[in-house]
């Protein structure tokens, strides 16, 4: 005879969906032996299971959601495949980071009053635009095309890979120099996969 | 559409494409489509109710997909990605529609009675037609687990993984749908 606390009421679904494993299966599988209240529970929820993938999915979009879905994906300029991470572009992204700033403060004279250092996270006046890297662009090419544009990294890479770049003395509201930035950036293909304005 | 379904035996070919559509592969995104887009479709459409919001997150899932495949790290089965993508995708369109639970959520913290005892219940599992009727009826929530478990038959760290909860949240949700659907198909039975 078991008391309440006893039954494993929790388990008993993914008992009869067959993914239980190690003790949990042998648990429920020796308190089974001799529950007939748990034999009956395991009985109505196997008789659920079947219905449910009797009922099964309804008619999905098929060859026509293909075509939908391919249309797009031909038709889309930007191609923002996000390669699986390799070890080293974390430690390439921070040095990037330490070499632009690095560039700026010994190659140009810095224009603003302070270091002109911008922690990274903080907010920034000046256009922004996100970039993403392709995966194999060196830190020649990222250096070489934020130089074209006059970019500096100020933040990033995010959940997403993508980086936060100011555009140095261009105001937000400057469309035009704000999106010939961007179609610069986007020229760039095989080092940029990805440029928008914020 | 004839394809196959994407049972264990052809996780590894889902998550090989994976890879090749992480290296800009489209014929490895078609395939994946025709491999997996029958059961994203079923569960999306379990959720909203709606065919063509289904489709259009379908085909937004896909999209991801193509987008993000570099990002699959292989901790999980490639499905299982992909339905927490959708998952995902699912909450946002419940939520945009202000219908993020067509009804009440339980307290999950006050378990409910255990009506295992009910001879309607019982019996009512054997009506199709009743068992779809009270699967509607139940929360979001609970729907998705159960719609995971027994049509999926993913195991319930698949479904925290997915739902983006704990594991005890899992199981609590089980149960208390269990139990909502015994009390349904009671109710049901009872009215004859």
């Amino acid at each position: 005879m078991h008391d309440d606390s006893t039954h494993p009421d929790e388990l008993l679904s993914w008992y009869v969906n067959g993914t239980l494993e190690g003790p949990e299966r042998a648990r429920v599988e020796k308190h089974l032996e001799s529950c007939r209240r748990c034999r009956d529970e395991a009985a109505w929820l196997a008789r659920l299971r079947e219905q449910i993938k009797a009922e099964g999915g309804a008619d999905a979009p098929g060859e026509l959601g293909l075509r939908r879905l391919m249309r797009q994906v031909r038709g889309s300029e930007a191609k923002p495949r996000a390669r699986r991470l390799q070890w080293w572009q974390p430690a390439l992204a921070a040095a990037v980071v330490v070499i632009v700033i690095q560039s700026v403060l010994l190659v140009k004279p810095w224009q603003e009053a302070e270091t002109g250092i911008v922690p990274l996270g903080m907010q920034v006046s000046g256009a922004v635009v996100q970039v993403e890297f392709a995966p194999t662009a060196t830190e020649a090419q990222i250096r070489e095309v934020l130089q074209a544009v006059d970019g500096i990294i100020v933040d990033g890479p995010g959940a997403l890979g993508v980086y936060r770049i100011r555009l140095q003395g261009v105001s937000p509201a400057d469309d035009a120099r704000v999106a010939a930035a961007v179609a610069a950036l986007r020229a760039r293909k095989g080092v940029v996969v990805h440029a928008a304005a914020e | 559409m004839n394809e196959p379904d994407a049972t264990s035996t052809d996780a590894e070919s889902a998550e090989a494409l994976l890879e090749r559509i992480a290296a800009g592969s489209e014929a490895a995104l078609e395939a994946f489509y025709r491999l997996t887009h029958q059961r994203v479709y079923a569960f999306t459409l379990k959720r909203v109710g709606d065919p063509a919001m289904a489709a259009d997150i379908l085909n937004d899932v896909m999209l991801q997909v193509w987008h993000h495949a570099g990002r699959f790290e292989g901790r999980s089965r490639a499905m299982t990605w992909v339905l927490g993508i959708a998952h995902h995708k699912v909450m946002d369109a419940l939520r945009r529609r202000g219908r993020e639970d067509r009804h009440e959520e339980l307290d999950e913290s006050i378990p409910d009675e255990d009506s295992a005892g009910g001879i309607d219940a019982v019996a009512g599992v054997e009506d199709a037609s009743a068992v779809r009727r009270c699967l509607e009826k139940l929360s979001d929530a609970h729907r998705t687990v159960v719609h995971l478990a027994f049509f999926e038959d993913l195991s319930y760290a698949e479904i925290a993984d997915i739902a983006g909860c704990p594991l005890g949240t899992v199981k609590t949700r089980m149960m208390h749908a269990k139990n909502a659907l015994k009390r349904c198909l009671q109710t049901l039975g009872a009215a004859g």
